[in-house]
């Protein structure tokens, strides 16, 4: 199996006060639990249950992901430049897996 | 614990015939006062609809497995005013919860987009509580081709 492998889309750079954009998306099955496999058995659940960003050290944004978010989980989100920093993403899987990116953003 | 069809149900039938009527039948589309029984069920208390809570979604989508959502809250996000949470929820899902966003002020916006899983059509639900614990609401009918949950 493959390891989850995540990806940001990120400006490097922002005015002061400016809204941007950030896009989130990482490889991954998100298996349900609800599926059986040839067997007939059910296919334990294992999905990325979180993702969080912090932003110079605060944790700005957070998702609670259930079971009925998609598989390659596309998480989108908006966030005020308020001074240069490092923004840190965080996905957490089930089981305790953690995958992680740093981007580091100036504002001028 | 998940909170199941099953769950909601069983409570709707103790809480509110109506409600256990809604979630019984398919294609199940949630009237008004349904969706404002079935949050107050999820919730805890009661929320008001609102337009200031953008959910926007196809009506159609020819699968189940990946349909687009996108979410936007009118507020100024400031330390007075700002939208701390924001739960989706999918009533005809075998689970019920989909995701919870959670939001700071000042540096948070509240607009954000995912993709889901449909089990089938159905109203999906979003719930946004506010930093003074108002709930506001909105709900959006989803017709899907194929069972994303499968």
């Amino acid at each position: 199996m493959t390891t989850p492998t995540p990806r940001v889309i990120i400006p490097g750079s922002a005015t002061k006060g400016e809204v941007f954009q950030v896009k989130t998306i990482i490889s991954h099955l998100m298996e349900t639990g609800l599926r059986l496999d040839e067997r007939g058995e059910v296919i334990p659940r294992k999905i990325i249950n979180r993702f969080a960003c912090r932003y110079g050290g605060v944790e700005v944004f957070s998702v609670d992901l259930h079971e009925a978010v998609s598989a390659n989980p596309f998480i989108e989100f908006h966030l005020v430049a308020t001074e240069s920093g490092r923004l840190e993403f965080v996905w957490e899987e089930d089981g305790g897996g953690i995958y992680s990116l740093a981007h580091d953003l100036v504002v001028n | 614990m998940a909170i199941t069809r099953r769950d909601l149900l069983l409570a709707g039938s103790v809480g509110s015939a109506m409600l256990a009527g809604a979630l019984a039948s398919s294609p199940s589309a949630l009237a008004r006062g349904e969706t404002i029984e079935l949050v107050k069920q999820l919730m805890g208390r009661p929320a008001t609809e609102s337009n200031r809570v953008h959910l926007l979604m196809p009506a159609e989508f020819p699968t189940g497995y990946t349909v687009p959502m996108d979410l936007v809250v009118d507020s100024p996000m400031t330390e007075a005013d700002h939208v701390k949470h924001l739960h989706v929820f999918a009533p005809n899902n075998p689970l019920v919860e989909v995701v919870s966003f959670h939001f700071v002020p000042r540096r948070g916006v509240a607009r954000v987009s995912t993709r889901i899983r449909l089990a089938e059509p159905q109203h999906v639900v979003a719930v946004a509580e506010m930093n003074d614990g108002n709930l506001l609401m909105a709900k959006t009918w989803v017709d899907v081709a194929t069972n994303g949950c499968a």
